[in-house]
């Protein structure tokens, strides 16, 4: 009855959102329609957001209350609409050009998690007394890092990669808000405003790349070199 | 003092402004750049007066904004003796600069010029006076690039864009030495701190002491131009604008003198033995070198150039000389070779801008460097000639200007050296007097060269016949330098005393007492049977022997008879240009004297009609080897490439790569972590 003021049940709560902020994770190393990509990244950062809100309900910060409705807003709401409408505009193929194919990346998704579960159980001391919370979203969300990084090298086209680099943002942004409750709020606006601008430069970097290569094939980006 | 201090700053400050402001509005952007560098400096001076007059140590800290790090400043006796030479050539320089700049208003950016120059004073001003290796650091990388920027001034000559770049891989490489050698020394000391680093270097291991000094010392050696590091020099300061050249050879280079004196005197207790006669050893080769390669040049800013790795050369001298005193525990003779390092510092930095000065002046008016195609400037120019005269008097090291006190010292502590116990330094020092003579010869030899090809005899060429005086504010500013060579000539008794707080503070002798004992017009050295010389009594006794001869004529020429009568022309009719000595001619001697280090090439076409012993043409071409550049940076450079080569495989150009060896890298990381 008294979920909403138990925060043990918070804990499992923000524990069970983060499971599935990293199957969300894994389903984008799998899924092949850039679309729906950015569809799966939009849900992912929906339930960032809800963990934050999560956080600062069950931990009465009330500043996580705005990165939480940041997240929502920018990572959940507005970035995945400039993105599509990009997909529509430069006419891409909506279809992602894995280097690795599709099975074997899922299988070495498998393996960065159990890497970052290998680093993340050496930063959890149950006798120093620390809340279980950071017990295992720190792995998800280094996990959630480490796959991202991989999907940046997996992909050839620029638009790819900058959804790899947001959901890789996605994984900074679990580990801190889990592990700190909520890092100085400067610290947020400063994080969101980053990936503000990352977005916005990098869209106008790939009409440059498509004006002067015709593709979005960054591989082709190996021309330029002397 | 501090508020004059900061003053000073934000005038330098303003001046870049003034400078970029302007950059629609040439006038207006000379006029306030130059205005405002003028006022700056003299605001520098006469808070580094103050700092002297003070004594000790004044540090306070500028917020910085960046955690961990500070601008902290600090001004001792060391940093306000530089800031005041920096203060009284950006003075003179400043004043010059007016008329001189004028002549490219409408071809050249001089908004931009008038910028680069503030921030050169200004940071300048910063390195002389950072309290911490980091404040230090960027203040040297700030002058580093300003200074590229003024060398680069008249980019659109390829020659210029080399200098130029040559300038900055050789200054950030020395900075990388800097570097590391202010890391090792911050570990040691536990701080980025100047005042933490006192002594701190002679507390570590004896290798570690070793590679210290060597980093230090090649580092500032760069900058200094020390012999086999100079090769840039002889190539930047010829192409910049003269008022540029001035502030480089005068004031830049001596940035590695600041810089080796705060290590080898403040951060070092007592460097190794073996430092010192390094130092020396690398004072010579650079001096003697420095002035064999101005002897064979005939553009007159290289031959200043070359000219003032010479002078660095000197200045080491002494420095090396009081490094070794220190060793062997003479702290008085130390403190005489100090100053004589010391005093020759400021007295380079007037000379050599009052050369450089006085060449942009014949520049100015003739538009060549090439003193073959000068002669005869003495009757147009005649206030740039006798201020040029005066600077080729002082840098010859000839009684009695400001040359010859500082010279005068090396010798005397080169001197004392002979009666110092140790073996070594009974054969090192003479050797090195020895050197040091031939070198001032040399140099006396090289500026007859330079002032009598250039302002005597017949023009040589249409220009040089055209020439015009300089306009005043020109005049004037080698005029203050001039006049300057003259006070600190004749007054060098006085002057003596500024040395006491800086070798107190670096050596803990005031030595200037012992200088000046003998009365108020002598210098004695204050060794046992050490000479003694007067400035003002030999400046007398010129005065005197130059009347001796109208006291003759008055007496019993007057009653003579006067012919008059042609120049003995071997009886070829007619004496033009061409029978005049050349600077090739000048120095034919010392190139066969000397061939083995200048290897030199000539080729001699003479073309005939009739027979070869009447020729219609002859062409003759003499060059000599640059053995550095073939010999040590050529096959450097070769090397560079090819290892630049190997890397590039790593080098795909290919995104995909890059994140690859990034991410390969953190997961290693991550992992090592968790087993550590």
């Amino acid at each position: 009855m008294n979920l909403l003021h138990n925060p043990e049940f918070g804990d499992k709560l923000v524990t069970l959102m983060a499971a599935f902020v990293l199957v969300l994770q894994i389903a984008m190393v799998g899924q092949r329609s850039l679309v729906m990509n950015i569809r799966l990244f939009a849900a992912q950062s929906l339930l960032l957001g809800a963990i934050a809100g999560s956080i600062a309900w069950y931990n009465h910060a009330p500043h996580i209350f705005i990165a939480a409705g940041m997240t929502v807003l920018l990572k959940g709401i507005l970035v995945p609409i400039v993105l599509e409408r990009l997909v529509d505009r430069i006419d891409i193929h909506h279809e992602i050009a894995p280097i690795v194919n599709t099975p074997l990346s899922i299988i070495i998704s498998g393996a960065l998690t159990l890497v970052a579960y290998l680093v993340g159980e050496s930063f959890y001391h149950p006798e120093a007394g620390a809340g279980s919370l950071g017990h295992n979203t720190l792995s998800v969300a280094i996990s959630v890092f480490l796959i991202g990084f991989f999907m940046m090298i997996n992909r050839r086209k620029a638009l790819s990669q900058v959804l790899a680099l947001l959901t890789l943002e996605n994984g900074i942004f679990l580990a801190a808000t889990c592990l700190t409750y909520g890092m100085p709020l400067i610290v947020e606006l400063g994080v969101f405003f980053d990936v503000l601008v990352a977005v916005l430069v990098l869209g106008i970097l790939m009409y440059r790349i498509r004006e002067s290569f015709e593709s979005m094939d960054v591989s082709k980006l190996r021309r330029l070199r002397g | 003092m501090t508020v004059l201090f900061t003053a000073g700053l934000i005038a330098y400050l303003a001046g870049a402004v003034a400078g970029i402001a302007g950059v629609r509005a040439p006038r207006r952007a000379r006029i306030g750049a130059f205005s405002f560098a003028l006022v700056g400096a003299l605001l520098e001076i006469v808070a580094a007066i103050g700092a002297l007059a003070q004594g000790g140590v004044t540090a306070w800290t500028l917020p910085s904004g960046v955690p961990l790090f500070s601008w902290a400043i600090r001004v001792n006796a060391l940093s306000a003796y530089f800031n005041l030479t920096l203060g009284i050539l950006a003075a003179a320089v400043s004043i010059y600069s007016f008329g001189y700049v004028r002549a490219m208003e409408g071809r050249r950016n001089i908004g931009v010029l008038g910028c680069f120059y503030n921030i050169l004073l200004l940071s300048l001003t910063l390195v002389f006076v950072a309290g911490n290796a980091f404040f230090f650091l960027v203040a040297w990388e700030v002058m580093a690039l300003a200074a590229w920027a003024l060398v680069s001034f008249e980019h659109e000559k390829a020659r210029t864009r080399r200098a130029g770049m040559l300038f900055l891989i050789m200054s950030h490489a020395g900075s990388g030495l800097l570097l590391v050698g202010f890391l090792i020394l911050a570990r040691a000391s536990g701080s980025l701190d100047f005042a933490t680093f006192h002594h701190a270097a002679s507390a570590l291991p004896a290798w570690q002491q070793g590679a210290v000094f060597l980093l230090f010392f090649l580092g500032f050696g760069v900058k200094a131009g020390v012999v086999p590091l100079h090769v840039w020099l002889p190539e930047a300061h010829p192409v910049s604008p003269s008022n540029i050249s001035a502030l480089m050879s005068g004031i830049v280079i001596k940035t590695g003198i600041y810089g080796m004196a705060l290590v080898f005197f403040d951060f070092f207790d007592a460097p190794p033995a073996w430092a010192g006669i390094l130092v020396l050893g690398a004072g010579v080769l650079s001096a003697l070198l420095g002035v064999l390669y101005a002897l064979m040049e005939h553009d007159l800013k290289r031959l200043l150039a070359y000219h003032s790795i010479e002078n660095i050369g000197i200045i080491l001298i002494g420095f090396g000389a009081a490094m070794v005193f220190r060793a062997l525990g003479h702290p008085a003779m130390a403190g005489v070779a100090l100053i004589a390092g010391l005093y020759h510092t400021l007295n380079h930095a007037i000379f050599k801008s009052l050369l450089f000065l006085g060449a942009g002046s014949v520049h100015y008016s003739t538009g060549t460097r090439n003193m073959e195609e000068m002669g005869g400037l003495i009757r147009p120019m005649p206030v740039t000639a006798l201020c040029f005269l005066i600077g080729a008097v002082a840098i010859s090291g000839l009684p009695p200007l400001n040359g010859f006190v500082s010279e005068w010292l090396t010798y005397q502590a080169l001197l004392a050296g002979f009666g110092s116990t140790q073996t070594l330094t009974r054969v090192i020092f003479p050797i090195a007097g020895a050197l040091l003579a031939l070198t001032a010869a040399l140099a006396a030899a090289c500026f007859v060269k330079a002032f009598g090809i250039s302002f005597l005899a017949l023009p040589r060429s249409e220009n040089a016949a055209q020439a015009h005086e300089a306009p005043l504010s020109m005049r004037l500013g080698m005029g203050f330098l001039a006049a300057g060579c003259v006070a600190l000539g004749l007054g060098a008794t006085w002057f003596l005393p500024v040395f006491d707080p800086i070798t107190e503070q670096l050596i803990g002798v005031r030595a200037s007492s012992a200088l000046t004992a003998a009365n108020g017009f002598a210098i004695s050295a204050g060794a046992p049977h050490a000479g003694t010389v007067s400035t003002v009594g030999i400046a007398a006794m010129l005065v005197l022997l130059s009347a001796l001869p109208a006291l003759f004529w008055l007496v019993w020429g007057r009653a003579g008879r006067r012919a008059t009568g042609p120049t003995w022309d071997c009886g070829l009719p007619g004496l033009t240009a061409d029978n005049e000595y050349t600077a090739t001619g000048f120095s034919k001697p010392f190139r066969m004297i000397f061939s083995a280090l200048y290897r030199p090439r000539r080729e001699i076409q003479a073309e005939y009609e009739v027979s070869p012993y009447y020729p219609t043409a002859i062409r003759f071409e003499s060059e000599i080897e640059p053995s550095f550049e073939k010999r040590m940076y050529d096959p450097l450079r070769g090397w560079l490439y090819r290892m630049a080569g190997r890397m590039r495989s790593v080098q795909a150009g290919s995104i995909h790569a890059y994140l690859a060896y990034i991410f390969v890298a953190l997961l290693a990381l991550l992992l090592f972590g968790v087993r550590g």
